[in-house]
């Protein structure tokens, strides 16, 4: 089954007529739209609608060039500044005004009248769960670009491990990093690559600006969005001393061995892991979620001399 | 080089936003503000968060809970060390997951005021909040943002110097058989090393195509700009539209050119460079206190009445926590709407319009000015014709 198939058996499954799409990676994950990356939140705002009577996926974009080829055209909307016209275009799509349910990834007040003068006898839910269910089902695009990013996340890591010599700034690693990435048709991260003291209680997200001396302890970051697939990795080096390899922290090989089929998310988090799925972006695990074969997981694990992340792929 | 504005005091910026929000909220009635947009948040509290894609900045997402009759606004973060060390630790908390119903409650339960404002919610605490008939934040946010203190302009300014000091070390290598990924990333490490906050937006080097029907479909019929840099390799000849923006203290920049691949601009090229250069130059005569919106379309206009920009887009934007923010001029929001804006002093704008001759491309730069008490002053350098040589 496709996954815009999957998607819409669970919208009749919750009674929903349409989806209303504010966030990249649930567009992404509907229509494999590569829209231009922006970091950060974003004010929700309808930017990729699914119709399940019609089984179509209308995606605002002035051009065809950032879907998948094939996609019909007039099942674009265009770029606007003006609600009117958003408005129009929505209430244009075929199956919307009728909806009785729509279901939405966010919202402002300002969107909720959009929407309600849009499809005037809807009732408004939350697009959460339908991707919540998506999220924990295998797939082998999302298998395969999950590990495609996971490589470009390998070559950004060993680019600043190569330069972390005595005396180098974070800044520099994190530019480092990203020209990695980017070298490898990347330039968007998952997150901005982070160096930083693996000191307890140190931030190994918004770290201090020094140089790093020798014989530190660093903590070091790196996510990749690959085509719209995501990987991260963290890993702790000693300063001068990187031939040495990566230290772990204590625990690390039994917590990798416990993502196996029948796991639940919250035995992992039990063991102090901070756990993400992995796929057109993070996906939020809930704890109940179980591993299955297939599931990419973003495992990370920090104690006080060592921080670790990996991207498991569950056998 | 442009001149400072200011001797930067980042305190003093919190300070004065604080009291312009809350100034917008005694004026719109809002007694409580709720944020959970990562800009609007930056903007009330000065909290830092990491730069991530939408869904982890989603989740990572610090709330902004500001009542007016308290002295600092309430945040809640998952990244205590970029708040910052003005807030009183009564204001400092952990994270409330907002993106999950019992964090959504959580959150509920510390929201009190009969008249709330809510600037961007995830569903479930939509679902808690809705009842109560929020207002959109826009009422507070858009007449507190919509100007800013000499801080926040030399926050704009300090931004795209970094952005305009890394083009100069990217730009000579846009050359014949380079990549565009790489252009990419030679920015981002130049942005870093030069003291850039975060990264904000896919670093665009788009070849643009000869004509419209040689590129790729347009739903509106104009050039299509801007797409993802893809990994292509530039051709000698080819015209590269350039569009990025970084972060320094939460401020966006806005950098936009034009440059020539392997060889000198044609006099087709120069001429068009001449005309967008004189577009800017028309509606500046303009800019200054009282004018409206109008007055600046007006001053645009080719001599044959067309609007030479994207008509998707717009002559000018603003900019500051977000990279194009109010006020919007010439815009498809329609006449009307620029007729009814006002310039006022501290109000910035970036121009960016598009000279497009359908069969040798065009040019598109960008400027910015903000607006003084009798004119503007400088928060760009000048655009310049390319000669391969900088920016």
């Amino acid at each position: 089954m496709s996954r815009l198939d999957t998607c819409l058996e669970l919208m009749t499954r919750d009674g929903v007529d349409a989806l209303f799409l504010g966030r990249e990676a649930n567009a992404r994950t509907v229509s494999d739209a590569a829209r231009l990356w922006l970091a950060g939140t974003r004010v929700f705002s309808p930017g990729c609608v699914v119709v399940r009577s019609s089984g179509a996926v209308h995606v605002l974009s002035n051009t065809d060039a950032v879907v998948p080829a094939g996609f019909p055209i007039e099942r674009l909307y265009g770029v606007t500044w003006n609600p009117e016209k958003l408005l129009a275009s929505l209430a244009a799509i075929e199956g919307v005004q009728s909806s009785r349910r729509i279901a939405v990834d966010g919202m402002t007040p300002a969107a909720l009248a959009l929407i309600t003068r849009a499809a005037p006898n809807a009732e408004i839910v939350d697009a959460g769960p339908i991707f919540a269910r998506m999220w924990a089902i295998p797939e082998a695009a999302k298998t395969a670009g999950v590990a495609r990013a996971k490589e470009t996340a390998e070559a950004a890591m060993a680019a600043m491990v190569d330069a972390l010599d005595a005396g180098v700034r974070p800044a520099t690693l994190r530019g480092i990093a990203a020209e990695a990435l980017a070298a490898r048709g990347a330039p968007t991260p998952a997150f901005e690559a982070v160096a930083s003291p693996s000191v307890d209680g140190e931030s190994t997200w918004l770290p201090v600006e020094r140089p790093f001396e020798s014989g530190e302890p660093v903590a070091l970051r790196v996510g990749a969005l690959h085509d719209g697939f995501e990987a991260s990795l963290a890993c702790t080096f000693v300063v001068g001393d990187t031939a040495g390899g990566p230290r772990s922290p204590v625990g690390w090989d039994d917590l990798v061995r416990a993502c196996a089929p029948g796991t639940r998310v919250d035995e992992l988090r039990e063991r102090g892991a901070v756990v993400w799925g992995l796929g057109r972006g993070v996906e939020p695990w809930p704890d109940e979620l179980v591993l299955v074969p297939g599931l990419a997981v973003a495992l990370e694990l920090r104690d006080d001399t060592a921080l670790c992340q990996d991207v498991i792929r569950v056998a | 080089m442009t001149e400072p504005v200011c001797e930067l005091d980042l305190v003093r910026m919190r300070r004065e936003r604080l009291a312009k929000l809350r100034a917008a909220m005694e004026t719109a009635g809002v007694d409580t503000l709720v944020l959970c947009g990562q800009q609007n948040v930056s903007y009330a509290t000065g909290a830092r968060a990491p730069a991530a894609d939408h869904m982890r900045a989603s989740w990572w997402r610090a709330v902004a809970v500001l009542a007016r009759d308290e002295p600092w606004p309430h945040l809640y973060t998952d990244f205590p060390e970029g708040a910052p060390p003005e807030l009183p630790d009564e204001f400092l908390h952990r994270a409330i997951e907002v993106e999950t119903r019992a964090g959504a409650a959580d959150l509920g339960r510390v929201v009190a005021g009969e008249r709330v404002a809510l600037d961007d919610a995830p569903f479930p605490l939509w679902d808690v909040l809705g009842a109560r008939s929020p207002v959109d934040a826009s009422v507070v946010l858009g007449p507190a943002k919509v100007t800013k203190t000499p801080d926040e302009l030399e926050c704009i300014r300090r931004a795209q110097a970094i952005n305009q000091n890394a083009m100069r070390i990217v730009r000579p290598l846009a050359v014949p058989g380079a990549r565009a990924v790489e252009l990419s990333g030679a920015f981002l490490r130049a942005v870093a090393e030069l003291g850039a906050s975060a990264n904000t937006v896919d670093p665009v080097f788009q070849v643009m195509p000869a004509s419209v029907a040689a590129g790729p479909f347009s739903i509106s019929g104009e050039p299509v700009f801007p797409i993802p840099t893809t990994d292509v390799r530039l051709r000698a000849g080819d015209v590269l539209w350039i569009d990025t923006g970084i972060n320094l203290y939460g401020y966006a920049s806005d950098f936009g050119a034009t440059w020539i691949v392997g060889r000198d601009p044609s006099p087709v090229e120069v001429e068009q460079f001449e005309r967008w250069q004189a577009t800017v130059d028309r509606a500046l005569t303009r800019v200054k206190p009282g004018a409206t919106a109008a007055d600046l379309v007006e001053a645009a206009r080719d001599h044959d009445g067309r609007r030479p920009w994207l008509s998707y887009f717009y002559l000018a934007h603003g900019i500051g926590t977000d990279s194009a923010e109010m006020p919007f001029v010439g815009t498809d929001l329609g006449d009307a709407f620029d007729a009814g804006l006002t310039l006022q002093p501290g109000m910035v704008l970036v121009f960016e319009p598009v000279i497009w001759n359908d069969s040798s491309a065009g040019h598109r730069s960008e400027e910015i000015v903000a607006v003084t008490d009798d004119g503007y002053r400088w928060l760009s350098a000048r655009a310049q014709l390319d000669t391969g040589a900088g920016v």
